[in-house]
């Protein structure tokens, strides 16, 4: 047996390199595709918390009805009164089917199934749990949400669907779809999420300080220290804080049209738009042990690294834009 | 307020079944000559045994210490396989290829073990699942340290599921008839590795699951 032992020592080395030479590439999209998985995991995971099997989580859901029209509130107040009703079952179902949304999108064969059924997952919860992200109502702030996190898993999944109208799109979010019909969705998300900056609500002198206060309660220690500070630092500067954001937020809706250096720059800023987002956001609430899932910040954040343009000489941040086997 | 105890127990169940596969590999290994990774195969036993013995006290049967000792061990084997990897050092056969997942496994679960006092009582108390709701984000140290082991966790899984697709003779180089082997040098290939990767997966789903109840 030590012989063969002895002999086989380098066979460890032949299986990685066997496995390694075996292994499909992982090209641009289809690293994106797993990062989306991921978040998917982890929503569903944070929806097996123990306060999404209580009454607060229903509860929670029929708040997102209020200043919605009737069309958007009576499915939200129906969804309620039937997860109150059959909350363990439900709830098990929902964190369930998350769950293996995210391995199906990683499951190379399952990856357009997955993604297509993202797809209707996430217009369904829009509509019946975020209350159409509160895009109809006067709170609509991207600091709260608006548009809602679920809608980006939709416009992802249509981004990262494995299929090349537009190969030569020099970012992947161009590829699916094709480059100006990324570039219009790209504009529409910021330039909305720019319009809910400057709504009357998010104007208000203290309204953006005080989403950082709200978020600071029942958070660690650091998170609740940067909550404060940011709240600090707005203070009673409401009016001219939303207005920095909106311009912050009107760059990046338009700066993806912008040669490569001033697209990546807007890239760049997007990303940290997404992070502050995600603070004002509390992350989701993911600490306080209440949170559905980890809200926009993320997903604004992957959004943008799907529009990052490659270089000139076609190879990216990210690698190859060239599609591997069954992504 | 409690979550439902019935999670608990299914994740448990889980990785009794993970663990209890995972021995069987062990033996079957031995018994058919198939190579498979014997660390992290015995890592996995371990990791079964003691998770599920946090999701449901009536399951726990050693001191935390004990537990501890063992995963520090563990974290110190696959460190230094990793290393080696790191080297392009010749690896046995018998040894796993990506060391670094399940170094982090074994620091994952020192974390939990450190991170939540009442899981050091060997009885009493409830299992970590109805826990979860009672524990506040200052009684669980370091919940960012939490998240970024969970994401570990998930982005592990996913990428084993990634890989999935591969068919059997890409994970399973044959090993060569050897001359002089006194078997005879069977050959054979890599043992069940998709059921090997599904355990992979159900151990970084259940332990994503553990620690995000701690955030």
């Amino acid at each position: 047996m030590s012989e063969c032992f002895a002999v086989g020592g380098s066979a460890g080395a032949q299986r990685r390199t066997a496995t390694r030479e075996h292994m499909p590439a992982l090209d641009a999209r289809r690293k994106l595709q797993l990062a989306l998985s991921v978040i998917w995991l982890l929503d569903g995971v944070l929806q097996y918390q123990p306060f999404m099997f209580s009454k607060a989580f229903p509860q929670m859901l029929a708040g997102t009805a209020q200043g919605n029209p009737t069309f958007v509130a009576h499915p939200i107040a129906w969804s309620s009164a039937l997860i109150v009703h059959h909350l363990v079952a439900v709830n098990s179902v929902f964190a369930t089917v998350q769950v293996a949304l995210g391995l199906g999108i990683a499951f190379r064969p399952a990856v357009k199934a997955a993604l297509a059924a993202s797809f209707l997952w996430a217009l369904g919860v829009w509509w019946f749990g975020e209350g159409l992200g509160a895009v109809l109502t006067p709170n609509a702030s991207p600091l709260n949400g608006a548009p809602g996190a679920v809608i980006l898993y939709a416009l992802l999944a249509v981004l990262l669907w494995p299929a090349d109208r537009d190969s030569t799109a020099p970012f992947v979010a161009g590829h699916a779809v094709g480059r100006r019909a990324a570039h219009g969705l790209w504009l529409v998300l910021w330039a909305s999420l720019a319009l809910f900056a400057l709504m009357p609500a998010s104007r208000a002198p203290k309204t953006i300080s005080g989403f950082f206060t709200s978020m600071a309660s029942g958070q660690p220690g650091w998170l609740a220290w940067i909550d404060s500070r940011a709240a600090s630092l707005v203070g009673n500067q409401g009016l001219l804080a939303s207005i920095v954001l909106a311009v912050a937020l009107g760059l990046v809706a338009v700066g993806t049209y912008l040669p490569v250096p001033a697209a990546r720059a807007a890239i760049v800023l997007a990303i940290v738009l997404a992070v502050v987002i995600w603070l004002a956001e509390g992350m989701g609430g993911i600490f306080t042990g209440g949170g559905t899932d980890p809200n926009s910040g993320p997903l604004l954040a992957l959004l943008a690294v799907a529009y990052w343009p490659a270089a000139a000489s076609g190879s990216g941040v990210l690698g190859s834009a060239v599609p591997a086997e069954g992504a | 307020m409690g979550g439902p105890t019935w999670l608990g127990y299914i994740f448990a169940a889980i990785m009794l079944a993970v663990a209890g596969y995972c021995a069987a590999r062990l033996v079957a290994a031995r018994l058919w000559r198939r190579p498979t990774d014997l660390d992290a195969d015995g890592a996995h036993v371990v990791m079964g045994v003691t998770m599920a013995g946090m999701l449901v006290v009536g399951l726990r049967f050693l001191s935390a210490g004990v537990w501890e000792g063992v995963f520090a061990v563990g974290a110190v084997w696959f460190g230094w396989q990793a290393v080696r990897v790191r080297r392009t050092a010749p690896l046995s056969e018998w040894h796993c290829p990506q060391p670094v997942p399940h170094l982090v496994e074994c620091g994952a679960m020192l974390y939990m073990f450190a991170a939540i006092p009442v899981l050091r009582s060997a009885s009493g108390g409830s299992g970590i699942s109805g826990m979860g709701a009672g524990i506040s984000a200052t009684e669980s140290r370091f919940s960012l340290l939490a998240l970024a082991l969970a994401l570990f966790m998930f982005g592990w899984a996913v990428w084993v599921v990634d890989r999935l697709r591969v068919g059997t003779t890409a994970l399973a180089v044959a090993v060569p008839a050897r001359a002089g082997c006194a078997d005879g040098g069977r050959p054979g290939g890599y043992l069940a590795p998709r059921c090997a990767a599904m355990c992979k997966v159900a151990m970084g789903v259940t332990m994503g699951y553990m620690l995000v109840t701690m955030l």
